[in-house]
């Protein structure tokens, strides 16, 4: 058996029980994976290299006659062998470093709940090891490739070639040996150059079938019979998916907060929580003490759409477009929205320079101060009349 | 039979050569620029002309048609005249098709960054010079089919199907996408609107890759490829049959540039299935280059420019796999619009034109200068550096592309989009820097080969005039009986260049005719009206600066768009875009509903310095737009050209455009007021600005109702 096939099929052995397993993990798993992006492309980005494994293993097995072989077991690496070794080691070695770097930062900042990319840890660091290895193979075979290049000179002066055929190539490639090939050399010849009448690879006459058979299904498919979704439908799917799974999960949350159930949050924890969100998405319009720059001031107790907790997880949740606030409901999650309208709640008074001057009306909390507000405001009847008529303004 | 004398003409090659080195270098240079302006805005030098907007139009145009371009004409001029054993028809045809086609590239460069532009990708240049590259093309086409009448051999070889293809698509091509209507010298609007513009500018965007990087050099490679490796080309039979599914099948596959869009469904499908079936024809070029170096690899060791053609080969053969998959919708949902279509197209651009035209002229220069390269040591090193460069870059990008889109598309379990625009921008900087490495070694790599290739023919001298013999054709000639039966078309070059030309253009047809003719394909939308004449203005500077180069306006019906975008786009709503802008890269988030997102003075803030409303942002500042004044007296002829195209003003609109302009400008400057921002009507900005306030809100109203 020749180096080449090893490597075939050590590479071959190696995947089938990964794809395999890989399966299994993904029929356990609550949620499928074969709708998970990153499990997709994994896998996708495995078979691919497989597939150029195989090809690559095919093509140069053809392209290097098996007397090559045979001499490699001779031959002894010379000084140049060593530095194309080491060319391709620098470059093996450069690839994974880049790689590296890159899964790096895709670690550091996809990880969630033990999980990657909605991946558990340990499929996405196997799936990720069977692309490494690939890769090292494909690095191996690079290798083959070059020192056939290098050592061909001098087998050419060493021996004779001893033919290994292999009918399954045979019969994929079509060959005509290049001993042979005066028999189907044509009597073109343009500037020197001439064209011999190999017939066309098998492979690549059925692969490209292959391919025109699948077109026409997928036409038949889609545009015929209309047994598959198209984008329009697929979405229509995706949003119901969807609200289904985010419906299951708010059901057992305590995320499971809405404009009318909120209340002011005062653990300092969730105040320091709405702190950094407000940092992260609200200083550009509202200014680093919230002073307003772009949009109103948010330490003053004047209030374009109300000052309660309700008003202002209001405001956050649905925003007010035609005035410039976004609608964060697809930013923030609800506790999210919380806690930043808690923290809006702490500047009031705070005083922050160059401050914008008041927009909108008065809103007073009937004698409560804010900070010491504990209690659900939405029983203060006081605050439900400013607040009713601060919504009609917004409105009209 | 009596033998003729001739010459060849190596003078034109030999500048062709020149020509393209210069541009090679320049066009890598603006690629290097823009690359570090991703991360390092402030490389723009803030000035108007340096923005990434205009350089990256300026990149792409440079190395597709000052360098490939330029490659294509050196390869063919060179390998032409000895496949036809005949010098070129005409030396005057040469000498104009040279220095016509410098000039063009001249005047591409400097309306591109004075942001003259059609802003339609790939397709840029303006009226004036899309009419003189038609003029120079017909000159290259004319010079081309003078020789091939004049030729001594009797049958045309495989590498001149290619170029007669390349010929005839490319004009089509051209012609076609290029039809627009002058507003002044350099400004005009393109005939299409919306989804058909979409659908012809991606269908001449798609086979600008195949009919101008791909055809052309493959029918240099069947020249270069066995003229270098002295081996017979593999197989004849698979060059037929290759060339004709090749040329035929690629014409299709533009609408997968536009997958998940509003085209039509139909129309995508059969992107996403001619795409699929281009794979074997694409690698029957690969397996024909590659099998033809069988009992040659020998030689791939001792000859760099061998080395060379065979990276490029493979490279060609990763692309055109690549490209199919990327062509499956699922796949297209994950790629479109990030990095990794960046990375798809370096491999292509690096590999397979880069490599290809390194490797022909390491091989033609010593040839013309009859000596010998001045250094294979400096030539090997560039082969590394080039291949470490295109790795360095190609990896990278396929990391970010493919994680900026996870990101994008990753929600919490409570249902929110779990990153903000701008967080999965933050983190694409590390790869950035990364890929401007590997830039930069490509192109110190062709630094590289310029030094060498200087040397070698300062060592040289030039070898003016070359001749060859041959005998002249025969008027009676017989062909024997039992010849394929392909030669017949070989030796009618007419009858080639009509039927690759039907051929070409049977899919383009299928795709646009129903698109123009049955309205079902893009439903109207009542509530979407013409934009007004500030809007157009300001649209008008969208395009001069080439936002599109950053920003989509194209929604696709995912979950993770709607969610962060708002209502996906539809087909009706563009129908008034001349051209469309739906843009192929979102390196900022998309635009398509940016109107009434936020309030006018956040975009006046945003343009003086993005970062101060978008902390972290890598967008260039755009100080001008506040300071140079919108050119009013264009209002009229601009609404003028579009209702000659159709566009549904009331009539004689044009003479009242200008008050309607001014009163609209004027709310716009109310409205910064409040804000404290104090800025004249007459303000690029203010035009700008009422455009993006006015995009995709078309249908908001609608739904409000």
């Amino acid at each position: 058996m020749t180096n080449f096939n090893k490597i075939k099929y050590l590479a071959v052995t190696l995947l089938i029980p990964a794809v395999g397993f890989c399966q299994d993990e993904a029929v356990k798993e609550t949620t499928s994976y074969f709708t998970n992006v990153l499990f997709l492309t994994l896998v996708g980005l495995i078979i691919v290299l497989a597939i150029v494994i195989v090809a690559f293993s095919g093509v140069f097995k053809n392209i290097a006659d098996s007397d090559y072989l045979q001499n490699k077991f001779n031959s002894k690496k010379d000084d140049s062998n060593n530095s194309s070794i080491k060319n391709i080691v620098s470059l093996v070695l450069l690839f994974s470093s880049v790689s590296m770097m890159a899964q790096d930062a895709v670690l550091a900042k996809v990880i969630d709940d033990g999980r990657i990319g909605g991946i558990d840890q340990f499929t996405f660091y196997f799936l990720l090891f069977l692309v490494f290895v690939e890769l090292f193979v494909l690095g191996l075979m690079f290798y083959q490739f070059n020192f056939l290049v290098k050592t061909h000179l001098t087998i050419v002066k060493a021996g004779k070639p001893i033919k290994v055929e292999s009918k399954i190539l045979k019969s994929l490639t079509d060959v005509v040996p290049i001993e042979e090939e005066e028999s189907i050399l044509l009597d073109h010849d343009y500037d020197g150059i001439k064209e011999l009448d190999n017939n066309l690879p098998p492979w690549w006459k059925y692969g490209f079938y292959l391919t025109i058979v699948t077109g026409v299904i997928y036409l038949l498919h889609f545009h015929v019979f209309k047994t598959g979704d198209l984008q329009g439908k697929e979405y229509d799917n995706a949003i119901a998916q969807a609200k289904i799974e985010v419906d299951e999960f708010m059901k057992t949350s305590a995320n499971n907060v809405d404009e009318n159930t909120v209340k002011v949050l005062t653990e300092a924890s969730d105040i320091t929580a709405g702190k950094d969100l407000f940092i992260a998405n609200c200083v550009a319009c509202h200014g680093k003490g919230g002073e307003g720059t772009v949009g109103p001031n948010l330490t003053d107790e004047y209030w374009i759409h109300g000052g309660s907790i309700q008003d202002l997880f209001k405001t956050l949740k649905y925003g007010w477009v035609e005035k410039g606030m976004k609608s964060w409901k697809d930013d923030l999650s609800p506790i999210q929205m919380a806690q930043v309208s808690s923290y809006i709640r702490t500047l009031k008074g705070t005083n922050p320079p160059n401050p914008k001057a008041p927009q909108g009306d008065l809103y007073s909390e009937a004698g409560v101060a804010p900070l010491n507000d504990s209690t659900i405001i939405k029983n203060d009847s006081l605050n439900i009349n400013i607040k009713a008529d601060s919504v009609n303004v917004g409105k009209k | 039979m009596e033998l003729q004398k001739f010459q060849y003409d190596n003078k034109t090659v030999k500048m062709f050569a020149y020509a393209t080195i210069l541009w090679g270098l320049v066009g890598m240079l603006v690629g290097l620029i823009v690359a570090i302006q991703l991360y390092l805005p402030a490389a723009n030098l803030s000035l108007p002309y340096t923005t990434f907007g205009r350089l990256r139009p300026l990149h792409t145009n440079a190395v597709i048609f000052a360098f490939v371009g330029n490659g294509i004409f050196m390869g063919v001029y060179y390998s032409l005249q000895r496949l036809l054993k005949a010098r070129m028809f005409s030396d005057l045809l040469s000498k104009i098709h040279f220095w016509g086609w410098q000039l063009i590239i001249v005047l591409a460069a400097a309306t591109l960054i004075m942001g003259k532009t059609t802003g339609k990708e790939y397709a840029e240049l303006e009226w004036p010079i899309d009419i003189l590259i038609t003029l120079v093309w017909v000159v290259f086409g004319w010079n081309m089919f003078g020789t091939i009448i004049r030729r001594r051999e009797r049958h045309l070889y495989v590498a001149i199907w290619f170029y007669i293809a390349t010929f005839v698509t490319v004009a089509m091509l051209h012609i076609v996408n290029s039809i627009e209507i002058p507003v002044s010298f350099w400004k005009s609007y393109s005939v299409y609107a919306g989804v058909q513009d979409a659908l012809v500018q991606w269908w001449y965007g798609h086979n600008a890759v195949a009919f101008f990087l791909t055809t052309p050099y493959l029918g240099l490679m069947y020249y270069f490829l066995p003229k270098i490796a002295q081996r017979p080309v593999y197989s004849y039979r698979l060059s037929i049959v290759h060339f004709w599914a090749l040329i035929f099948l690629y014409i299709w596959a533009g609408p997968h540039h536009l997958l998940y869009t509003a085209v039509p469904d139909w129309a995508q499908s059969l992107g996403v299935v001619f795409s699929v079936m281009l794979i074997a024809p694409s690698w029957g070029g690969m397996i024909n280059g590659l099998l033809t170096l069988r009992g040659a690899w020998d030689r791939v060791r001792d000859d760099v420019g061998l080395k060379f053609l065979v990276v490029a080969v493979t490279a060609y053969g990763m692309a055109t796999f690549e490209g199919p998959m990327l062509s499956l919708k699922s796949v297209s949902a994950i790629a479109h619009y990030t990095d990794w279509i960046v990375a798809h197209v370096h491999v292509g651009a690096l590999g397979w034109n880069g490599f290809m035209t390194f490797g022909i002229l390491y091989w033609l220069i010593p040839r013309l200068f009859q000596t010998k390269l001045y250094s294979q040591k400096l030539a090997n090193m560039h082969f590394w550096i080039g291949t470490l460069g295109i790795v360095l870059y190609a990896v990278p990008m396929y990391w970010a592309g493919f994680m900026q889109s996870s990101m994008w598309k990753d929600f919490t379990p409570e249902g929110q989009l779990k990153w903000q625009f701008l967080d999965t921008v933050t983190k694409m900087i590390p790869f950035y820097i990364a890929r401007s490495i590997g830039g930069a070694l490509f192109l110190t790599g062709a630094i590289l080969m310029t030094y060498n290739l200087i040397k070698t023919i300062k060592v040289g001298t030039f070898l003016e005039i070359e001749e060859d013999e041959a005998p002249a054709l025969t008027s009676n000639y017989q062909s024997h009986s039992k010849e394929h039966w392909h030669r017949w078309i070989e030796r009618k070059p007419i009858q080639l260049m009509i039927v690759s030309l039907v051929v070409v253009a049977i899919g383009g047809l299928i795709e646009f005719l129903p698109v123009f003719l049955i309205k079902s394909n893009i439903p109207t939308i009542s509530s979407v009206k013409p934009y007004t004449p500030l809007e157009l203005q300001g649209r008008d500077i969208y395009i001069r600066e080439g936002c599109y180069t950053c920003h989509s306006q194209m929604i696709r019906p995912f979950r993770s768009e709607t969610a962060r975008y708002g209502e996906y786009s539809k087909a009706g709503e563009f129908v008034y875009d001349h051209p469309f802008q739906w843009g192929s890269k979102r390196t900022g988030p998309d635009l398509a509903r940016i109107g009434g997102k936020y309030p006018d003075s956040w975009h006046y803030n945003h343009m003086i310095e993005p970062s101060s409303m978008a902390p972290g942002s890598i967008m260039p500042s755009y100080p001008w737009l506040l300071e140079d004044q919108l050119d009013a007296n264009s209002t009229m002829s601009k609404i003028k050209a579009m209702i000659r195209l159709g566009v549904p003003y009331p009539a004689g609109y044009e003479n009242i455009a200008i008050q309607d302009m001014e009163k609209q400008a004027k709310q716009i400057t109310a409205n910064l007021k409040k804000d404290g921002i104090e800025t004249l009507p007459d303000r690029e900005i203010v035009a700008l600005i009422g455009y993006l306030q006015r995009m995709g809100t078309d249908i908001k109203v609608k739904a409000s109702k």
